[in-house]
């Protein structure tokens, strides 16, 4: 016990910590510049100054540690003066503009030099000039504001980890710049932007736009974009969003974001929005009333049903959606409409993985605290990159590596190069070979534990050993068995496993030997999730055998207690996938789709195929916020209310339940209410008074969310099991095939690029995001640039057996030479057009593999 | 990015450092030596090779004022004008090197040759006036003397 006296008052503490620490736990509050919360300390502004008995000077608070029988005095007519002498050497070059900068209300110097002086400065030299920076289309440098409190500095390097920007240059010409001296090309994150006191950097998107105090309006919510669910602050005037800004403290992302979640918001205002319900009049959208459309609907869903029977309609649901839409959305396919056809896109890869997954280990394997991964001795990756599927969970395996947790990584991770990866970056498709590799030693040097014998059954024969490997996938012997060794060695693994291994050939059987690598480290998954509420729509039985709570749809048990709690009969028959949903339709036996904040015209691989047999369909349903490739080919498209102006919840790939909440107004429904009303029109209520009673009913019909309120999720905290009880883990038979390795050399294979700026096309409605990464390339290798003679901007034609694009190259000196890289984001440059699929027998996701590209350069464009 | 042979140099630095950062000043010198002065290519080398952010290069980069920050002629004459050297006409001398050779203070003689880089004091004022060209040492300074030592460099 530490016994300290602060300005008079006594104070105890348990160990030795800063004296500003000490102070603020006091309650006593000593001015800061340079140091920050979530940077700590530096030492550099000399703001906190404070007196100390028996020490001549004064001391930093901020650096200073106490020790027993110190007496501190925090405000003295020195330490004033003191303070007063810091801020007139500040202002030696500080401009005074603050009626025209966009950071004064809250600008850290400002209060200061409010607070303590100085009132006029004694230096006659001119004020450094240096012009504002707009080269960058997000972020303006203004350098006379600059304090050079090296926040900014100390997070993009020692938080975000991208250590784009830096001090250039010395003494008084010190300022701060990205590399290139003008655009920033770094991550966007903006995190920088949050920690700078001044208005030394600022984002683009609310210069001059509003000051601090005139916002209105601010609502917690949880970001629209990915898994993660970070927290979100909406700061509203004039009902449009005006900023978005992370909180300190908060759940999950604890103030920070990512580019998305930052600078992603303007799609809520855009003016491509949908406004009213559209029906097909003559082969043409045309606007109508929601009356007439909501009839429309129901009568004609009632005609297919009455003609056709209840298996004929299937219903899409929404990863983008909450917790409450897709449940009642559910419910609607299963009691107003009688059938199991309900999926999402969540089977192109997290459904099959978590259900693979959760069947040898239990239900909510999967479910493991994101903050806990930085404190993990180890993290093995595999399957794509997590710093850009998943930012913000990314920064975790980031922070692991800077305490000393080592990174193992299969495959190129770009987004971790700097934070010391142990590679085992094997030939494109030999995956399995490397994985059977790493099993193998793993047996061989922990023995089989004997816990899970079904799963041991299953992995004991596999023999691959390290030269097979170095043999087949080019990974050298040597540096697989130290990658071995480190897996062996720790005592707190994880395992991240990414998309793109879901969606490889033989899926099932790579899940296997990650289990078993999983198993035989004694590990913890995590599986990243590029949608916001992938997880929920799952926990609400959006799936074609599972009712909401995962329990099964062929368990007469299970189905007979919904049919109590829902008062209706259901269907015993598992429904369709949404793949099986495309092959009826194009067959004829599917008739009509409801499709909610989904795209599968654009976002199901072979996408063209899928709209063809979209077009087959009787009656196709599309209820959006924008005219999507689907919404366009729909028989009546409904107008939804986006994330930002609605209640509800999201639950995310950690399985917490968070509150979405409504920060903005505007005319119309929620997605619930609109199929609430249709069911009525059909002749089922499925009726509830607001958002919250939807959540009501979840928590009483699903045994996961026992009584689950709306206040018991307030504080972000509700996580899995929530309140009720996973299901007794009965343990199935493991399933499995193996996949055939594609690739011949020589030639090229297209790959799904995932961008840290985009998520679906939802982001490419955001302006910003879009000005960061304005448009679909073929990235390609510098040894494929050679060999075809490209240059980087040239137009080449990808041409594959699904079709053709047109798209400018670019070209990546560490891009692997048998690929080529296309994302999935921009309007008819989809690299899901031209990828044909198979399905895995077992997870039923879709094998992107092994599709053959050509590339020919085009001339005269 | 570096040939073999220099990749293998700063490897072989960097091998003597407890961490890759702490190599980073030997390794900009191998890339000034390189590049002929410190740019953004040799700060992208240096990054590529050591694993180091180039921002984080940059920025060490530049904060010491002993490394090249443009592009410098094949041969740095070192002029010192502070007192001795001044009164003794290095002044006049400066001159003469902007006319006849098209060097100016800071500045590189449009063939890249030499470049002029003004020095305070540097402690030959018994000799004044006095230069550096690259590392050889002149004293004593005249016109005609600057032409006869600037022959050699070529
Ligand atoms: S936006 Fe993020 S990545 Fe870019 S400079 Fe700022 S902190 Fe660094
Ligand atoms: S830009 Fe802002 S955060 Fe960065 S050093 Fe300057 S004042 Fe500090
Ligand atoms: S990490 Fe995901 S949830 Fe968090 S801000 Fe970024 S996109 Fe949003
Ligand atoms: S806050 Fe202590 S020196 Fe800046
Ligand atoms: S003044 Fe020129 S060498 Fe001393």
């Amino acid at each position: 016990m530490i016994t300290i006296n602060i300005n008079g008052k006594e104070i105890k503490l348990e160990k030795s910590v800063t004296v500003l620490e000490a102070a603020k736990a006091a309650g006593i509050k000593i001015p800061t510049l340079c140091w920050h919360e979530q940077l700590g300390q530096y030492g550099g502004c000399r703001l906190c100054l404070v007196e100390i008995e028996k020490i001549p000077k004064l001391q930093t608070a901020c650096t200073l540690m106490v020790t027993e029988g110190m007496v501190i005095r925090t405000e003295t007519e020195q330490t004033a003066e003191a303070r007063r002498g810091m801020l007139e050497f500040l202002l030696i070059n500080h401009p005074l503009d603050c009626p025209i900068c966009d950071k004064a209300g809250e600008c850290e110097l400002q209060d200061l030099v409010e607070k303590y002086g100085a009132i006029s400065g004694r230096f006659r030299e001119k004020k450094r000039k240096i012009p504002e920076s707009f080269a960058d289309p997000l972020i303006v440098r203004n350098m006379e504001r600059c304090v050079m409190c090296t926040r900014c500095v100390r997070m993009c390097e020692g938080v975000q980890g991208a250590s784009a920007i830096g001090v250039i240059d010395r003494g008084g010409h010190s300022h701060i710049e990205p590399f290139s001296g003008g655009r920033y090309d770094c991550e966007y994150c903006g995190n920088c932007i949050s920690v700078c006191p001044v208005g030394a950097i600022m984002s683009r998107m609310h210069k001059h736009s509003y000051r601090p105090w005139q916002v209105t309006g601010k609502t917690e919510t949880i970001c629209p974009y990915c898994g993660v669910g970070c927290t979100l602050v909406l700061q509203v005037r004039d009902n449009t969003i005006k900023r978005v800004i992370p909180r300190i403290g908060s759940p999950v992302n604890n103030g920070l974001l990512c580019s998305r979640g930052r600078f992603g918001y303007e799609f809520v205002g855009s003016k491509e929005r949908l406004t009213t319900p559209l029906i097909r009049k003559n082969g043409v959208l045309e606007e109508a009333t929601w009356e007439e459309a909501i009839s429309l609907v129901a009568n004609k869903l009632s005609d297919i049903k009455a003609k056709s029977g209840s298996d004929a309609i299937a219903g899409i649901a929404s990863p983008r959606c909450t917790n409450e839409d897709n449940y009642v959305f559910q419910k609607f396919m299963r009691t107003t409409i009688g059938t199991n056809n309900i999926d999402s896109t969540a089977r192109m890869g997290f459904a099959g993985a978590q259900a693979f997954m959760e069947n040898i280990f239990g239900q909510g394997a999967t479910a493991n605290i994101i903050s806990g991964l930085a404190n993990s001795d180890t993290v093995l990756v595999v399957g794509g990159d997590p710093t850009t599927a998943n930012p913000i969970f990314g920064l975790q395996v980031r922070a692991c590596s800077r305490k000393g947790g080592n990174i193992l990584t299969v495959g190129q991770m770009k987004g971790l190069e700097y934070f010391n990866p142990v590679k085992a970056d094997p030939f494109l498709y030999t995956e399995e070979v490397l994985l059977e590799g790493i099993v193998t030693a793993l047996i061989g040097k922990k023995g089989l534990p004997g816990a899970n014998l079904t799963l041991e059954a299953k992995i004991k024969d596999i023999n691959t050993s390290l030269d097979d490997v170095e043999k087949k996938c080019g990974v050298p012997a040597k540096e697989l068995a130290r990658f071995v060794d480190i897996l062996a060695a720790s005592a707190t693994p994880a395992l991240l496993i990414g998309k793109e291994i879901v969606q490889s050939s033989g899926a099932s059987y790579k899940l296997l030997l990650l289990s078993a690598i999983n198993y035989l480290a004694n590990g913890r998954i995590y599986l990243l999730s590029e949608r916001s509420n992938e997880q929920g729509l799952l926990d609400m039985g959006c799936a074609p055998d599972l009712l909401p709570g995962y329990r099964p749809v062929a368990s007469a048990e299970f189905r007979k207690r919904y049919e109590t709690l829902w008062d209706t009969k259901l269907n015993e028959k598992t429904g369709l996938t949404i793949f099986e949903m495309m092959d009826a339709a194009s067959r004829g036996s599917l008739k009509a789709l409801y499709v909610m904040g989904e795209n599968p015209a654009f976002n199901l691989p072979n996408s063209s195929a899928a709209a063809t047999a979209l077009r087959n369909l009787e009656f196709l349903v599309v209820q959006d916020i924008f005219l999507t490739e689907t919404a366009k080919l729909a028989d009546v498209v409904l107008p939804a209310l986006s994330w930002a102006e609605k209640d509800g919840t999201f639950t995310n790939m950690e399985r917490r339940i968070q509150r979405v909440r409504k920060a903005v107004n505007r005319g119309g429904m929620e997605d619930w209410r609109i199929i609430s009303d249709i069911s009525k029109n059909m002749g089922v209520k499925l009726n509830y008074a607001d958002t919250e009673k939807v959540f009501h009913e979840i928590a009483a019909v699903s045994p996961l969310h026992r009584n689950l309120t709306y206040e018991d999720i307030e504080d972000g905290h509700a996580i899995y099991p929530y309140k009720g009880e996973p299901l007794r883990d009965v343990m199935e038979e493991i399933l499995t095939s193996k996949g055939k390795a594609a690739r011949s050399t020589g030639k090229l294979y297209l790959r799904i690029e995932r961008p840290l700026f985009h998520s679906g096309t939802l982001s490419t409605k955001a302006p910003a995001l879009v000005k960061i990464y304005s448009r679909a390339v073929a990235r390609i290798s510098a040894e494929t640039a050679a060999s075809l003679s490209l240059d980087e901007g040239d137009i080449v034609r990808i041409t594959t057996k699904a079709g053709a694009i047109e798209l400018p190259v670019s070209i990546d000196k560490a891009a692997d030479s048998s690929t080529v890289m296309l994302t999935n984001n921009f309007e008819g440059q989809g690299a899901y057009s031209l990828m044909e699929y198979t399905i895995d027998p077992v997870t039923k996701t879709p094998v992107l593999e092994g599709v053959e590209a050509k590339i020919v350069k085009m001339t005269g464009t | 990015m570096f040939n073999e042979t220099v990749l293998k140099e700063i490897k072989q630095i960097s091998g003597k450092y407890p961490t890759t950062r702490a190599a980073l000043l030997p390794a900009l010198y191998v890339a000034q030596r390189e590049f002929g002065h410190l740019g953004a290519d040799a700060y992208e080398a240096v990054s590529d090779v050591l694993g180091v952010p180039k921002a984080i290069a940059r920025g060490v980069g530049t904060f010491y004022a002993m490394y090249k920050h443009k592009p410098m002629g094949r041969h740095i004459v070192q002029l010192c004008t502070n007192v001795s050297c001044m009164i003794l006409g290095a002044e006049k001398l400066s001159d003469f090197l902007k006319n006849k050779y098209g060097l100016e203070p800071g500045g590189i003689t449009p063939d890249g040759r030499f470049s002029l880089v003004i020095m305070e004091c540097i402690g030959a004022c018994g000799t004044a006036p006095a230069m550096l060209v690259n590392d050889d040492f002149y004293e004593n300074l005249t016109e005609k003397y600057i032409e006869e030592i600037l022959e050699k460099y070529k």
